[in-house]
Order: C-alpha cells, then sequence, then structure tokens
C-alpha cells in the first residue's frame, strides 16, 4: 500500500460525521483540486509578488524617512552641544560673540540657534500603509517664529506620487487583494453546475450551503496565510510589532471575509460564470473606487478645504502690520554688528537686539491674530475626518485603509494629534524664551539642558484597539449581512 | 408492501407547462423500475423530484418512508444517483473521485485497497483507476459513477438514462452491474430510451407520456415485441 500523502492524514485526522465532517471533505477536497489545477499557485503567487514588492517599497521609503528623522535628531544634539562649547568660549574670552548666532542671546537661540525638531516617529508597521506620510511631515522645526509659517506651510510628495499613491502594501491589499479574491471566488458553484459536478455532489446529503462555504473557507485560507506569511517573514525581522500585526492580520481577514461575502452572495444568485465575473467587478469598481471618489466629492461640498493660500495672505498681512507697527525697534539694530562686546552676558544679563524683540513681539501678535482663523481651519480637518469615519461604511475600501494607517500610525487622526501637540510645544518655547528676550536674561549652560524637549505622546493602546474595532466591525456586519442573505437565496438555487 | 422509493400523484408545473401530472409508482427492494418515454415526457423532472432539485406542486415522493422535501439530507442517504453522463474532476484521478464522493455519502473515509476493489468490480484496473479523469472515456466515467453508488450502500439507485451514449458492450457491462444491485436488495429507478435495456434489466416497466405515467407494467408479463408496440402506439399519440 503506498504512503499516505499530508492531505491524506490531515483527512483523516479531520474526519467525524455530520456538517462538520462533509464540510472538511469537501475543503480539503477543493484544496486538492484548485492545487491540482494551479489555480491557487497563481492566486497565491500573484499575491506574494505583489506583497513581497510593495514590502520592499514600504521598507525602503520608511528607512529612508527614518534616515532623515534621525539625522535631524542628530544634528540637533550636535548643534546643542556645539551652542554650548561656544557659549562657554564667549564666555572665557576666547570667542566673539557673532550678533546673529549668539548663544548668550535667548533671541538668536529662540530663532534658529537653538531650534529643535518635533519628531513622529514612524511605528513598526509604517512600511504596510505609507498614508499620510506622503502628505504630512513627521517632523517640524519649532522657533518663536509664528506656527503659520512652519506648522501650515506642508511639505508635498513627488505630485505623481501623489495622484497614484506608492506601491504598498495598503495599495495591494485595498485594490488588489479584492481582485484576487473574486478572481478565485467567482465561479465557485457556477463551475460546478457547468462541468455538471454539482448534481452528483448535490445527490449526497450534502448541503449547498456547506459546499459553499466549504469553497469559500479554502480559498480564504491559501489567500490569508500568503498575506499573513509573507507580510510576517519580511516585515517583522526587521520592525517587530508582533501584536501590531496581529491586529493587522485581523482588519485583513475581515477585509477579505467580506469580498468572499460578496462573491458567496453572488454565486447564490445562480447564474452563469461570465455573469457572476462581471456583476463582481462591477461591485469592486463600485465600492473601491466610485464609492471613495463619492465620499470625496461629499466630504469636499460638505466641509470644503480650508484655504492654505488665504491663511499665508493673511499672515503675511498681519507681519506686515507688525513689521510697520514695530519699525522703530526694527530700526535699532546694526550697532551690534560693529559692537559685539555689547553682545556679551554682564551679570546674567544681555543686550537683547531690538529688532529680535520686534520680531518676537510680530510673531505674538500674528499667533494672536491668526488664532481664530488657525482653529477654524483645524475644526475644518477635523470635521472633514469625523465626515469620512462616520461615511466610510459606504466603501469596505475606505474602512480597511482607514484601519490600515491608523494602525501603520500614518493615519490622519495621528497627524492631527502630532500637529496639536507641536503646537502646544511651540507655545511651551515660546513661553521659554519671551521672559527672557523681553527682561534681556542672558542664557546659561544650565538653561540648554532645561530647554523645552518636545516628546511625542502616542494614543493609548486602548484607543486605537477601540477605533479598529470599530472598522472591524463596518467589515463584518456587511459581511455578516451578505452571508445570511446568500444562504436564504441558495435555497432556490436552481439546480435544473 | 412499503416501496423503498414512492411517488404519490406527484404533479409538477413549469408555468403553463405541467410537466408532471399526478405520477404515481412505486419501487420496491430487489427491483428494478425501467421509465420509459419520449424526450419531455417528465422522466428527469421525477427524479430531479426525487433529488429534491426541485419541489413538486402537488403530491409527495419518498424514499424509504421519508417525504424527499422535508427529509431532503436524510433522503438523500438512502439514495444513489447516476446521471446521463457522470460528471467528476478532471484534474484528480478515478481513484481519487471515487473517495471523494464516497466520503460525502458514507460519511467515512473510504480505504484506498477498497476503493481500488470497487472499481475492479466494475471493470477499471489499478491502472486506470490513478490515471486523471480528464483522460476517461464516457464508458469510463460512468463505471466511476457505479462505484461510488456501489461504495454508498444506498437502499435506492436513481438513474437517468445512463446508458445514453454508451457502446452495447459498456451498456452491457452496466446492464450487469444493475441486476447485480438489484439481487443485493437495491430498489433501482432508471430512465431510459432502450426498450432492449428495460425488457432486459426491468422487473417493471413504466411508460410515461406528457407527464403521465400512461403503463405500469411488469416486465416479465410482457414479450420485447409487445412492449415495442406498446410503446409505439404510445409515442404515435404523443402529439394527439
Amino acid at each position: 500500500m503506498p504512503p499516505l500523502s499530508t492531505l491524506d492524514k490531515l483527512q483523516r485526522t479531520l474526519q467525524g460525521p455530520g456538517t462538520g465532517y462533509l464540510f472538511t471533505r469537501v475543503f480539503l477536497n477543493e484544496g486538492r483540486i484548485l492545487l491540482a489545477d494551479r489555480t491557487l499557485w497563481l492566486a497565491c503567487g500573484l499575491l506574494f509578488l505583489f506583497l513581497g514588492y510593495s514590502l520592499y517599497v514600504g521598507l525602503s521609503q520608511v528607512r529612508a524617512r527614518e534616515a532623515v528623522l534621525q539625522g535631524i535628531t542628530l544634528r540637533d544634539a550636535e548643534k546643542a552641544d556645539k551652542s554650548i562649547t561656544q557659549l562657554r568660549r564667549i564666555l572665557a574670552g576666547h570667542e566673539t560673540p557673532d550678533p546673529f548666532s549668539n548663544p548668550a542671546d535667548p533671541a538668536s537661540v529662540a530663532s534658529g540657534l537653538g531650534a529643535r525638531h518635533a519628531v513622529l516617529p514612524y511605528l513598526a508597521l509604517a512600511p504596510l500603509a505609507l498614508g499620510q506620510s506622503d502628505m504630512a511631515p513627521n517632523y517640524y522645526r519649532v522657533t518663536n517664529r509664528n506656527k503659520s509659517t512652519f506648522l501650515y506651510d506642508g511639505e508635498m510628495d513627488n505630485p505623481w506620487n501623489l495622484m497614484t499613491g506608492h506601491f504598498d502594501t495598503a495599495f495591494v491589499v485595498i485594490y488588489l487583494l479584492p481582485l484576487l479574491i473574486l478572481g478565485v471566488s467567482y465561479n465557485m458553484l457556477s463551475a460546478e453546475r457547468e462541468r455538471g459536478t454539482l448534481r452528483l455532489l448535490l445527490s449526497h446529503s450534502l448541503g449547498i450551503g456547506t459546499l459553499l462555504l466549504a469553497k469559500t473557507a479554502v480559498r480564504a485560507l491559501a489567500v490569508l496565510t500568503t498575506t499573513g506569511a509573507t507580510v510576517a517573514a519580511v516585515l517583522l525581522p526587521e520592525r517587530g510589532g508582533s501584536l501590531e500585526y496581529l491586529f493587522w492580520l485581523g482588519m485583513i481577514a475581515a477585509y477579505a471575509v467580506f469580498w468572499f461575502a460578496v462573491a458567496a452572495a453572488v454565486n447564490a444568485l445562480g447564474k452563469a460564470s461570465a455573469t457572476n465575473a462581471f456583476a463582481l467587478i462591477v461591485v469592486w469598481v463600485t465600492l473601491v473606487i466610485l464609492a471613495p471618489v463619492l465620499l470625496n466629492l461629499a466630504v469636499s461640498q460638505a466641509y470644503p478645504a480650508p484655504s492654505r493660500t488665504e491663511l499665508a495672505t493673511r499672515s503675511r498681512l498681519i507681519t506686515i502690520g507688525g513689521l510697520n507697527r514695530f519699525a522703530d525697534l526694527l530700526a535699532t539694530d546694526y550697532r551690534h554688528v560693529g559692537k559685539p562686546q555689547v553682545l556679551l552676558p554682564k551679570d546674567g544679563k544681555i543686550e537683547v537686539a531690538e529688532r529680535r524683540k520686534a520680531h518676537l513681539l510680530i510673531a505674538r501678535q500674528v499667533d494672536a491674530e491668526l488664532d481664530t482663523l488657525l482653529a477654524a481651519f483645524e475644526k475644518q480637518l477635523l470635521a472633514q475626518q469625523q465626515f469620512i469615519e462616520r461615511f466610510s461604511l459606504i466603501s469596505p475600501a475606505a474602512v480597511i485603509h482607514e484601519g490600515m494607517s491608523a494602525l501603520a500610525g500614518t493615519g490622519s487622526r495621528r497627524y492631527t494629534q502630532f500637529t496639536q501637540q507641536v503646537s502646544t510645544y511651540h507655545m511651551d518655547w515660546k513661553a521659554f524664551f519671551e521672559v527672557r528676550i523681553l527682561n534681556g536674561i542672558a542664557m546659561t549652560e544650565p538653561d540648554f539642558a532645561r530647554l523645552p524637549k518636545f516628546s511625542w505622546l502616542e494614543q493609548p493602546a486602548t484607543a486605537l484597539r477601540g477605533q479598529l474595532a470599530g472598522y472591524a466591525l463596518q467589515l463584518l456586519v456587511p459581511s455578516l449581512l451578505l452571508g445570511l442573505w446568500a444562504r436564504r437565496r441558495l435555497r432556490r438555487y436552481p439546480m435544473v | 408492501m412499503n416501496g423503498i422509493l414512492e411517488a404519490l400523484a406527484v404533479s409538477k408545473r413549469f408555468g403553463e407547462t405541467l410537466a408532471l401530472d399526478g405520477v404515481s409508482l412505486q419501487v420496491n427492494a430487489g427491483e428494478v423500475f425501467c421509465l420509459l418515454g419520449a424526450n419531455g415526457a417528465g422522466k428527469t423532472t421525477l427524479v430531479n423530484i426525487f433529488l429534491n432539485f426541485i419541489a413538486p406542486t402537488s403530491g409527495e415522493a419518498r424514499v424509504d418512508g421519508r417525504d424527499v422535501t422535508r427529509h431532503a439530507l436524510a433522503a438523500k442517504r438512502d439514495m444513489a444517483y447516476i446521471p446521463e453522463q457522470v460528471m467528476l474532476y478532471g484534474v484528480l484521478s478515478g481513484l481519487e473521485n471515487l473517495r471523494y464522493f464516497a466520503a460525502l455519502a458514507t460519511d467515512e473515509d473510504l480505504p484506498e485497497r477498497r476503493a481500488l476493489d470497487l472499481l475492479r468490480q466494475v471493470g477499471l484496473d489499478e491502472t486506470a483507476a490513478r490515471r486523471r479523469i480528464s483522460e476517461y472515456s464516457k464508458g469510463m466515467r460512468q463505471k466511476v459513477g457505479i462505484a461510488i453508488a456501489s461504495a454508498k450502500n444506498a437502499k435506492a439507485f436513481l438513474l437517468d438514462e445512463p446508458t445514453s451514449g454508451l457502446d452495447p458492450k459498456a451498456a452491457n457491462e452496466f446492464s450487469q452491474l444493475l441486476r447485480t444491485a438489484r439481487d443485493k436488495g437495491v430498489a433501482v429507478l432508471t430512465t431510459t430510451h432502450d426498450l432492449f435495456h428495460a425488457k432486459q434489466t426491468g422487473s417493471r416497466i413504466g411508460i410515461m407520456r406528457r407527464g403521465r405515467l400512461v403503463e405500469n407494467l411488469l416486465a416479465a408479463d410482457i414479450s420485447h415485441l409487445d412492449l415495442e408496440s406498446l410503446y409505439l402506439k404510445h409515442m404515435s399519440n404523443q402529439d394527439e
């Protein structure tokens, strides 16, 4: 007797009576058929290639961006060390202060010499969904200038990339995974009927629902195993984040379940394979392409995007007003160039250039006057975000995009929190220097150690999990409804 | 005596067309009931009702006393079906197909040795059994169909024109296999156009016309020639 194959051994292990047993037999046989006719090899092979390339793109992008962040942090530290060394040399009389970069002058330090970067770190799963990181910067250089000059000036990626999106894993999951799922499942029942095997199958005590479920399950297992294993093998060794990965896999599973439920529902209609394929493509185009576009149109109608041009113009007008108002102060600067000795600290005091005081006052005024406009700007962005979150359920593609971005840390919510924290940090920075600049208090070495530091406060894990659970429900509830509808429709499946 | 297969005044209407009109018949254990009739007479519709692929408009079809509509899955456990063309999975071998369908039929794994025995009994040696179904002729596929039915140990066989398209030798072997099943106490309901086959294998012969069972005869009571003339008489009245 020839040795048992692994499949046979598994079959024997799993055998048992009733529906569960029949499910297992169909499941295993379907796997055998799909492997024999190379359908699964082809589908999973393509998926593997797409995911592999997307992971390469995602990892390359994040590595490059993390290198930038690392460089920035390093340069900030080097600059701080250099300033302290320079301060020591100036105080020891070994160096003449430069009026534009004097480490003893709080105005110099506040406006650039001591400027620090507020950095938003990339999360473990960032390579999976580049998301908002294309458009929203992960770092800001915070000075005592008004915040509209750095927080709202934007950092744009290559416009072509913005139009097409990166070929990242999110793209593969959102657009290509459903196509592969539909490609392997559009004819689960119709092929059996067209081949003539359906009558023989259902002449046994096998329910058509069990048949469809088992056929769906084997495809789902193949697709999810390929996705999960490829991502785990490439991503986890480099970036860790096993727990986040499990949540990500759960989200992907919910999205895949939705598309399998769509395929099952269309199969249950009892139409020909070609009709099923056409119907599923229409559903895909509607839910993945049209619905998000409609959602964007709706949000731009309901909450038009705030005008960055208007913000910049208002900011400039207020600045010009400030420049005029403080013209006297601004005109009293240049003596420091010719007399650098006045820039030396004496008894803890230093003469801060009037021009610098004027700039501080102008920035303060601009911030105060722009606050209302910025608040409206942020409110509008928040309303857009809430609108998208509320109505994203019309498109599973929008839901999974939000979910994946949230897990990868590249979602709009995290970027909004980042700008809010940067704004707070900016206020701390200004407060730290304002008293020193206006009162002419010289910077000391301990002051450099006391400079406000930005430390990013990640949102609590429970909040993220709640958000993810919401997204998963938005995918699973429609899947369940589709499944129930398909089950009901199968009772009328045309056998003749 | 209760029949294994029973049709009790079964009618089926498709829109305006009355495909079955109050058909009643009974097939007992160890009996082969051959159902003759022209195309569209309602033979396959009756088979489909027994298989619960369609529901009767009125009347009841029973397998071993169970209404096939209300107890569809249970009724199917007692029935084996062989269609006009046994269609199987082309990428799998005859052996793999048999083991799969047998497992669906019996709720237990069919050992490979036993499966090979069953295939040998229907005339397929081990070499043939291990070949892909896509390389099989129609006759070979029919034989796998019989092996599947045999593996099921069913109380009743439902056959829908099983010898259609088979060469005479294969058809004869098929008839022999049916007689073997009959001798084991299986109730067989087979539809056919082949009068010779019906007379040769049938215990009872029914003739259907326009959805009605117009004759229900004991095969032993009628000669082949009488059967032929009776059949032709009914068929010549087909358009009346």
